[in-house]
C-alpha cells in the first residue's frame, strides 16, 4: 500500500491540495468580514484541490503495474473516493471556524462532478493533463454563470446549490468518470 | 551575445587531455572517488570496474558536472576547481550520461542541433555538423523522427550523436552500448576507434569485450582508486585459468581486482 | 534550423497562444453588445477578460518551466558552456512573444467588427492594449520561473487557480490605488461609454508587470538558493515604484472621464441634434428620428428645438447646467453591430417626456403625460413595455387611466387640447403637480 502511495506522488499532492485550501482559508479569515466564503472562491478551491489530487491518477510505469495480479478497477474506484473524501473532509472541516467553505451541497456536487470529469479526461489524455479541461471550464463557469436551461447545464459548476440541472450534470459526470477510469485506467502519455 | 571566435573553438594541443592528481569527488555524502591519479591522452580508454567503484562519479567530475572535493583535476589545460571559467574546456567536451535525459518532443536533428547550440558552436556550422553526427551514428533514416518514437538502441545512438556533434577533444561516454544490439555495438566500436585517433575518448562500461575490441588502453578502478592502467593485451596477460571469467580479458580483469583487494586488506 | 523556431514548434508557446486566442475571441463574440460601442469599449472588455487569460499564461509558463526537470536533462546540460541566461533566452522569447501576440490578435479580431462603426479612436487605447499584451508575457515569464522553482506536476494547476483568485481579488480590492497597481484587469468595469484609464494607472501596472517578469526570469536562470530568495526583491521594488506613480484620488482612479470622448458632436443645420463623440457614427441615423420627434412637439408653444444625447451618469457628479428648456436629452443606445439600437423608440422617448427632462426632483403624473404625448402623436396610448427599452412590466391601471384622459382630450377641439397640454408642460417646468389638468 505504501509503495502504491509513494509511487503516485501522493504525499506531495495531498500536501499541496490541503495547503492551498488552508492558505485560502487563512487569507479569507484575515481579509474578509464575511463568515461564509463567496461561492466563486469555494468553487475555485474545490477545482484546485481536485486538479492537484488528479496528478496522482497514474503511476510512472503503468504497464508494469498492469501486469501485477491486483484488482485494479476496485482500487481505482477507491482512489477516486479517497480523493473526494479528502476534498469533503478538508473543506467541511472549516464549518465551525471563522471562515466557512460551504454550503456542503455545493462542495459535494462540484467535488464529485469535477472528480468524475477529471478522471474521464485522465482516461483520454493521461493524468498529467487531465486537469486542463475541468479547470478551464470551471473558471469560466464559476465567473460567468448563466441562467436558463442550457446555460445552467453549460455553467453547472457556478449554479446555486439548489439548481437541479447543475446537480444532474454533476451526477452524470461523476458516474461516467468513475466508471471510465475504473475500467480503462489513465491513458499512458509522456 | 558575443560571438565565439574560431580561436576559442580551434583545437589546441595539451600534454594530457585529462590529468587528475589525488582526485577526490563526493557522491552525496560518500567519497566515491578517493585519491585517484590518472593521466589520459589521445586514444580510446576503457574505464572498467565493479559496481560502486566510482566510475560514474569520476565521469561526472571529468565532465565538469561535479566539483572535486579534493586533489587536482585538469581538463584540456583548464583546472576544474569551481573558480576557473570552464567555458573553453566545455566547448571541446562531449558527454553521454548513463541516464540520458532528452526532450521527447524534439526530433533527433532538433535535439542534436540544440546541443550543438548549447556547446556554443558557430551558428552557421550547426546544420552541417548535426547532419554529420547523425550520419556517423547511423541514424540518417530517423533524423526527423521524434525522440519519443525511438527504440532504446536508437535513442542511445542519438545520445552519441549529440556527444560528438562538436568534434570534441574529450569525449566521455558512460555505458554507451546499453540497449544496442550486437551489430550496433560493432558499429559503435568502429566509431570509437575512429574518434580515438585525434581525441581523448573515455568509455565507461561493464562489457569487458567492448573494451578489448575498441580501446587502446584500459583503466581499471575500484573503490575510488586507480587499480591498473595498461593495454588490453596486458590485461589479457594477467589472466589465467584460476580466476573467474568467460574470456581471457575477463579473467585478467578478475585477477587484477582480486590482487588489488588482497593488497588493500593488508 | 534556428533555435527559436525549434522552441516555438516544440514548446508550449504555440499551444498557449492558440488557447489564449480561442478563449479571448470566444469570450468577445459570445457577448458583442458589451464592446460594440467603440474602441475604448473593446479595449476595456478585452482587459476584463485578462481575468481568464492572465492565469492561463501563468499556468502555461509553469507547465513549460518544468521541462528541464521533467526531461532530466540537467546533468547533460550542465556540461555545456552556454550560460543559463543565454540558454533560456529562446524559450523566454517564444513564450513571451506568443502570448503577447495572441492578446493583440484578440483585440484585432474584435476591431475587425467595429472598425466600420467606431467613430473615435482614443489615444489611450494604444497604451492600454500594449500593456495588456505585456502583462500576458510577464505572466508567462513568471510562470516559467515558478515552474522551474517548483517543478512538480501540481504547480501548473495550482498557479492557474492562484492566478484567477489573484486577478479577481486585486481587481475589486480596497484601497483602489493598490488594486490599480496590482491587477491587470483593473479599470475595466464600464460605468459610461466615455470613460478611460489614466495613463499613470497604465504605467503603474506596466511597472508591476515588468517587476514580475524580471522575478520570473531570475528564478528561471539562477541556481543558487540565495539568488532565488533574492528574486523577490525586483517584485517588491516594482510594487514600490508602481505605488509611487499611481494616482490616489478617486476621480482619476475610478473610471476617469475622457473629455474628448464626451464632447458633443452636432449636426450643422437646425434643428440641432447632438451626440457624444464616442457615438458619432449614429448621428446620421438618429437625426431624422430626433427631428421627427421635435416636429411633433413643435405644436406646443416654446417647444424645444434641440435634441442632445444624455451625458449624465449616476457615477458622475452632475456638473452640467441643469435643464436648459430648449434641449431635450435622450439616451442613445448602441446595438451589437455598432449602430443605433431601438430606433423605433426615439420618437416616443422624445415626445413622452413632453420636452422636459426627468430629473427626479419633481412629482410627475405618468398618466397625464402619456395621454398628452399620445394625443400629439395621434395614437392611442399603449404601455411603455415594448416601446421604451428596458421596461419589463407596468401597472395596467396606469395605461387605462391614460387612455381615459386621452379619449377626453380627443373630444375637445384641437386648440383647447393643445392649450391644456401646453399648460401641463408649463406646470411640469414650474415643478407643479399636473393631476387633473387635462380633464378639467
Amino acid at each position: 500500500m505504501t509503495l502504491y502511495l509513494r509511487a503516485r506522488r501522493v504525499p506531495l499532492a495531498l500536501a499541496a491540495s490541503v495547503g492551498a485550501a488552508a492558505l485560502i482559508w487563512a487569507l479569507w479569515l484575515v481579509f474578509s468580514t464575511d463568515r461564509d466564503l463567496g461561492a466563486l472562491v469555494v468553487v475555485l478551491t474545490v477545482v484546485l484541490m481536485v486538479a492537484v489530487l488528479s496528478t496522482t491518477l497514474v503511476a510512472p510505469d503503468e504497464d508494469l503495474e498492469r501486469t501485477a495480479a491486483l484488482r485494479w478497477p476496485w482500487r481505482r474506484v477507491a482512489h477516486l473516493l479517497a480523493a473526494l473524501a479528502v476534498v469533503l473532509v478538508v473543506l467541511l472541516a472549516t464549518q465551525p471556524t471563522g471562515a466557512r467553505f460551504g454550503p456542503g451541497v455545493l462542495v459535494l456536487r462540484d467535488g464529485a462532478g469535477l472528480l468524475g470529469l477529471t478522471a474521464l479526461c485522465a482516461t483520454v489524455v493521461g493524468a498529467a493533463r487531465a486537469w486542463f479541461l475541468p479547470l478551464g471550464w470551471t473558471v469560466v463557469a464559476a465567473m460567468f454563470p448563466q441562467s436558463g436551461a442550457w446555460g445552467a447545464v453549460v455553467t453547472w459548476q457556478g449554479q446555486p446549490p439548489s439548481s437541479r440541472p447543475g446537480a444532474w450534470v454533476a451526477a452524470v459526470l461523476a458516474v461516467t468518470g468513475v466508471l471510465a477510469y475504473a475500467l480503462l485506467g489513465a491513458a499512458r502519455r509522456e | 551575445m558575443r560571438a565565439v571566435s574560431t580561436a576559442e573553438t580551434a583545437t589546441t594541443i595539451h600534454p594530457w587531455a585529462i590529468h587528475a592528481e589525488a582526485l577526490q569527488v563526493r557522491a552525496g555524502r560518500h567519497l566515491a572517488v578517493d585519491g585517484l591519479d590518472l593521466s589520459l591522452g589521445t586514444g580510446v580508454h576503457g574505464l572498467l570496474g565493479p559496481n560502486g567503484a566510482g566510475k560514474t562519479t569520476l565521469m561526472r567530475a571529468l565532465a565538469t558536472v561535479l566539483k572535486p572535493a579534493g586533489g587536482r583535476l585538469t581538463l584540456l589545460g583548464s583546472p576544474v576547481d569551481g573558480r576557473t571559467d570552464l567555458r573553453t574546456a566545455r566547448r571541446a567536451l562531449g558527454y553521454l550520461p548513463q541516464h540520458f535525459g532528452y526532450y521527447p518532443r524534439f526530433t533527433v536533428r532538433e535535439f542534436v542541433a540544440y546541443l550543438a547550440w548549447l556547446k556554443e558552436m558557430p551558428k552557421a556550422a550547426i546544420p552541417a555538423a548535426t547532419q554529420r553526427a547523425i550520419d556517423r551514428v547511423g541514424l540518417s533514416a530517423k533524423a526527423d523522427a521524434r525522440l519519443k518514437t525511438l527504440s532504446g538502441g536508437m535513442l542511445r545512438r542519438a545520445g552519441v550523436a549529440q556527444a560528438i556533434v562538436n568534434d570534441p577533444q574529450v569525449l566521455l561516454m558512460d555505458e554507451p552500448t546499453v540497449g544496442l544490439d550486437p551489430e550496433q555495438r560493432l558499429d559503435l566500436r568502429e566509431l570509437l576507434r575512429d574518434l580515438g585517433t585525434d581525441a581523448c575518448v573515455l568509455v565507461s562500461t561493464h562489457l569487458v569485450e567492448d573494451v578489448v575490441a575498441a580501446c587502446t588502453e584500459v583503466v581499471l578502478v575500484n573503490e575510488g582508486r586507480l587499480v591498473w592502467q595498461g593495454s588490453p593485451a596486458a590485461l589479457v596477460a594477467h589472466g589465467d585459468d584460476g580466476h573467474a571469467g568467460d574470456s581471457p580479458a575477463e579473467r585478467g580483469y578478475s585477477a587484477l581486482l582480486h590482487r588489488h583487494r588482497a593488497e588493500a586488506a593488508r | 534550423m534556428s533555435i527559436l523556431r525549434i522552441e516555438l514548434r516544440r514548446s508550449a508557446a504555440i499551444g498557449a497562444a492558440v488557447l489564449a486566442l480561442v478563449v479571448g475571441v470566444a469570450a468577445l463574440y459570445l457577448a458583442p453588445g458589451r464592446w460594440s460601442q467603440g474602441w475604448m469599449s473593446l479595449t476595456l472588455t478585452t482587459k476584463e477578460y485578462l481575468l481568464l487569460l492572465w492565469p492561463l499564461a501563468l499556468a502555461a509558463g509553469a507547465w513549460q518551466g518544468r521541462r528541464e526537470h521533467r526531461a532530466r536533462v540537467g546533468e547533460l546540460f550542465d556540461t555545456t558552456p552556454r550560460s543559463p541566461v543565454r540558454r533560456m533566452l529562446p524559450v523566454l522569447v517564444a513564450m513571451g512573444a506568443a502570448v503577447g501576440l495572441a492578446y493583440l490578435l484578440v483585440v484585432v479580431a474584435g476591431g475587425l467588427r467595429i472598425a466600420s462603426t467606431a467613430a473615435y479612436f482614443p489615444p489611450d487605447v494604444v497604451a492600454i492594449v500594449l500593456v495588456g499584451a505585456f502583462s500576458l508575457s510577464a505572466a508567462a515569464w513568471l510562470g516559467l520561473g515558478l515552474g522551474r522553482l517548483l517543478p512538480a506536476l501540481v504547480t501548473a494547476p495550482a498557479l492557474a487557480v492562484a492566478g484567477v483568485l489573484l486577478v479577481f481579488f486585486t481587481t475589486i480590492m480596497r484601497p483602489d490605488w493598490l488594486g490599480a497597481v496590482l491587477s491587470p484587469a483593473y479599470g475595466s468595469n464600464p460605468f459610461y461609454p466615455f470613460q478611460t484609464i489614466d495613463p499613470r494607472v497604465t504605467g503603474a501596472l506596466a511597472i508591476w508587470m515588468g517587476a514580475l517578469a524580471f522575478t520570473g526570469v531570475l528564478l528561471l536562470v539562477t541556481r543558487s538558493p540565495y539568488a532565488r530568495v533574492a528574486a523577490v526583491l525586483p517584485a517588491l521594488l516594482g510594487l514600490g515604484a508602481g505605488a509611487a506613480i499611481v494616482p490616489r484620488d478617486e476621480a482619476t482612479l475610478i473610471a476617469p472621464v475622457d473629455p474628448v470622448a464626451r464632447e458633443l458632436v452636432c449636426t450643422d443645420d437646425a434643428p440641432t441634434v447632438c451626440v457624444t463623440r464616442v457615438n458619432a457614427n449614429v448621428l446620421e441615423t438618429l437625426t431624422p428620428l430626433a427631428r421627427e420627434g421635435l416636429a411633433v412637439l413643435a405644436k406646443l408653444p416654446d417647444a424645444p428645438t434641440q435634441v442632445h444625447e444624455d451625458r449624465r451618469s449616476f457615477a458622475l457628479p452632475d456638473e452640467m447646467p441643469a435643464g436648459n428648456d430648449d434641449i431635450i436629452t435622450i439616451t442613445v443606445r448602441i446595438d451589437d453591430r455598432g449602430g443605433l439600437a431601438h430606433p423605433a423608440s426615439v420618437v416616443p422617448e422624445i415626445v413622452l417626456s413632453l420636452g422636459v427632462d426627468f430629473t427626479g426632483e419633481c412629482q410627475r403624473n405618468g398618466a397625464v403625460e402619456r395621454a398628452a404625448a399620445y394625443y400629439l402623436l395621434g395614437r392611442e396610448p399603449v404601455s411603455d413595455v415594448g416601446v421604451v427599452p428596458g421596461m419589463i412590466s407596468e401597472d395596467p391601471l396606469l395605461n387605462a387611466e391614460a387612455v381615459t384622459l386621452w379619449r377626453g382630450l380627443r373630444e375637445l377641439p384641437s386648440s383647447e387640447a393643445t392649450a391644456r397640454i401646453a399648460a401641463v408642460r408649463a406646470a411640469i417646468l414650474a415643478c407643479r403637480d399636473t393631476t387633473g389638468m387635462l380633464s378639467r
